[in-house]
């Protein structure tokens, strides 16, 4: 799976948690200071971006992920 | 203690000093009384005099100890006291060294308990829960007096052995202890106070004890007004505080205008500002603000946010609803919870609730208002700085000292009780996701909505807080037992056992089996404890067995984790138990750091630097409240991953 199509379906589990418009959220956008994530939201893109891409992330390490690109990167490393 | 009566010239001189007395037959002194002491005094009935025969420190100022400008009926008056200005002194025994001074009236009207055996509406305002308060009281004790009330056998042997205590406590005559200092009271009336304490300022005293030693004085100072009430050592009144009907244990501070009436507060509780009504208020409940009402709720190590506020009825039936937030809850600011509902050990709850959810099975939940719904968000509370702070905080700020220490406190942040509440979670989720339909974004449970997302996430992030406590359970028990090798720890690790379906419960501090708990209720109803030290012994007695009852549960906790019984358990299992442990803890301690970074994010620095530019920002910020690197918290934390390292390697060194 290319890194586009990854950020693309984290794009989509964003939008799906936030509940905003995909075309809203840039690949540099950060999730809580562009996004306006708050801390259980963070917890709630983790566990969507595992069902998205049926992954299991390291808890610990799912926590750094800030923004899309970091979340594309991280999640590349499962697939 | 001997006394004599006055001779003819001690008479004479005491009225040249223009006191009086309509018998003086009535009026006997200790050898060695010195007559010259006593100014302008008014003596009724039988009064007994001590020495006068040294100084006082008053207000900073030395002055030689005496009675002038008082009246006192039917009194004993200890040695060297100071005694002026009070109008009234009735049916006391003074202890030496006392200072009374400016005093409207002190006085016993009848024989009383002096506030011991007064029943109190704690928990449910409308009754039916009423604690009776004494001298003696923990934490425990009341926990079961309010809320076993369905064993009617239990809790009326319970009340007849406090009736029993209050009935000795009873008494025509009142006491004011030794080295007491009493300033500027309008009325004192049925009260007995015990040594050392100090009670300046305050308008009215009525029907209580204040209990107080020389390790633990008990204060109240510029209180407005304490009624029918129990105060224990080390605890303060202070600053226009308002306290009806209550029972405020050691080293409890209740002040800045705080008003509580029916509620009973335990150690370390700290009440500013705010309004409590009929609460058991377990140790450590904490509420600072203005605006905060808490109302028919049962408490412990719990923080209430400004503005918190709950509510005990539907305008139905009455003030009959309650509610539980169990250890180390906090409220947000501006919070609401409608009562009757039930939230997990160490959650916060945000904004405001009009359901009605029982969540205790979800420790370390957040509990937020999304669209006017109520959301659990499980686990969520586990990775944030501030549950790990508090836990951090608590022993720290134990502040009971001396020998008597009333209340049974176990400050584990990982117990039986709350692993129990974790593994009934982990079951609820995984039948949650397993019975929902993936294209619901929101289900119901248990009167509260849940985010399907969060089901499994939560059941994993809820499996660290169980790793850490079987490491943490077996490196304790190798410890405490100073265990030297493995054969050592095989010999006797596994012999006994408690069904991890066994249930705990938290008795307002103590944690402690339900077995052990109902086993001294047969007790109580058989008769084989007869009364209240008993019963209290007991209670110690469990709660010094605390590591032994966790390890007996631990290790069933372990076969169904191992999927293996404990007679089969080798060095590997060890091993792998200290490895999970060793790995949870340093990613906990990890998660912690991340929710901490926000404290020094960019957001943290949006109100520094008033009037510079974004570095002078950066450097107002840093100079105010420190860098990342420079935290104490943070510090501990690395240096607590550190530490698990090496414990890990020493460990599984041990089982080699």
């Amino acid at each position: 799976m290319s890194n586009d199509n990854v950020k693309e379906r984290v794009k989509k589990v964003i939008s799906e948690v936030l509940k905003m418009n995909i075309d809203e959220i840039g690949d540099d956008a950060n999730f809580i200071f562009d996004l306006g994530a708050d801390s259980a939201q963070s917890l709630e893109l983790i566990a969507g971006f595992e069902e998205e891409f049926d992954i299991e992330m390291d808890e610990d390490k799912a926590l750094e992920i800030q923004s899309v690109s970091d979340a594309a990167d991280f999640i590349s490393t499962y697939l | 203690m001997c006394y004599r009566n006055l001779t003819q010239e001690e008479i004479q001189q005491l009225q040249k000093n223009q006191c009086w007395s309509k018998n003086w037959s009535g009026i006997k002194v200790k050898d060695g009384f010195n007559p010259a002491r006593l100014y302008n005094v008014e003596l009724y009935g039988e009064v007994k005099l001590g020495i006068f025969d040294h100084e006082l420190s008053i207000n900073g100022v030395m002055k030689d100890t005496c009675i002038k400008n008082s009246s006192i009926s039917n009194c004993i008056i200890g040695d060297n006291v100071y005694i002026n200005r009070v109008a009234d002194l009735s049916n006391y025994v003074v202890g030496n060294a006392s200072i009374l001074e400016n005093i409207g009236s002190i006085h016993v009207t009848e024989r009383n308990s002096f506030g011991n055996g007064i029943e109190i509406e704690v928990l449910n305002e409308g009754g039916g829960r009423e604690l009776p308060i004494f001298e003696e009281l923990n934490a425990q004790i009341a926990y079961m007096l309010v809320n076993y009330q369905h064993d009617h056998s239990f809790i009326n042997n319970l009340k007849e052995m406090i009736k029993k205590l209050v009935k000795e406590k009873k008494s025509e005559i009142g006491r004011i202890g030794k080295q007491v200092c009493i300033q500027q009271v309008k009325r004192i009336e049925n009260v007995n106070i015990g040594d050392f304490a100090r009670i300046i300022a305050t308008d009215i005293l009525c029907n209580g004890t204040i209990v107080s030693n020389i390790e633990s004085h008990a204060e109240v100072i510029n209180a407005r007004m304490l009624k029918n009430f129990i105060l224990q050592e080390g605890s303060r009144v202070e600053n226009d505080a308002q306290v009806e009907n209550c029972f405020i244990g050691q080293c409890v501070t209740i002040g800045k205008q705080y008003s509580a009436e029916n509620s009973a507060f335990f150690a370390n509780s700290e009440c500013f500002h705010g309004e409590a009504c009929s609460l058991l208020a377990g140790p450590y409940t904490v509420t600072h603000h203005k605006s905060s009402l808490l109302i028919a709720g049962l408490f412990s190590f719990y923080n209430a946010g400004s503005g918190t506020n709950q509510s005990n009825h539907m305008y139905k039936l009455g003030p009959l609803h309650q509610g539980i937030l169990e250890r180390g809850c906090k409220t947000g600011s501006f919070s609401y919870l409608l009562w009757p509902s039930r939230v997990g050990a160490f959650s916060a709850v945000m904004g405001k609730h009009y359901s009605h959810f029982d969540v205790s099975d979800f420790p370390f939940s957040y509990i937020e208002e999304q669209d006017g719904e109520s959301m659990l968000t499980p686990a969520m509370n586990l990775i944030t700085v501030g549950t790990l702070r508090d836990s951090q905080k608590w022993p720290r700020r134990d502040k009971r000292k001396g020998t008597v220490i009333r209340d049974l406190i176990n400050f584990d942040l990982f117990s039986p009780f709350v692993i129990s509440k974790i593994l009934r979670a982990q079951e609820k989720l995984e039948t949650l996701y397993e019975n929902a339909n993936k294209k619901v974004e929101v289900l119901n449970m248990e009167g509260i909505k849940i985010k399907r997302l969060l089901l499994r996430t939560a059941k994993k992030y809820y499996k660290i807080p169980i790793n850490i406590f079987l490491g943490e359970q077996l490196i304790r028990y190798i410890e405490k037992n100073e265990l030297r090798d493995k054969a050592d720890f095989y010999k006797i690790a596994f012999n006994s056992k408690m069904s991890v379906h066994e249930k705990w419960v938290d008795m307002i501090g103590m944690f402690a089996p339900f077995r052990e708990i109902e086993n001294l209720i047969k007790a109580v109803n058989h008769g084989d404890l007869k009364d209240l030290d008993s019963i209290t012994s007991e209670l110690e007695n469990i709660h010094q067995h605390y590591d032994q009852f966790s390890w007996q549960w631990t290790v069933n906790l372990l076969e169904k984790q191992l999927g293996k019984s404990a007679s089969q358990f080798d060095n590997e299992d060890m091993k792998y138990i200290i490895e999970e442990w060793k790995n949870d803890q340093i990613k906990l301690n990890n998660m912690i750091l991340r929710d901490a970074d926000k404290e020094f994010d960019e957001n943290a620095t949006k109100a520094y630097g008033i009037d510079g530019d974004d570095e002078i920002r950066q450097k107002d910020f840093e100079s105010v409240r420190g860098t990342k690197n420079s935290n104490s918290f943070i510090k501990g934390l690395l240096e607590n991953s550190r530490k698990t390292e090496e414990k890990a390697e020493r460990m599984q060194a041990f089982f080699l």
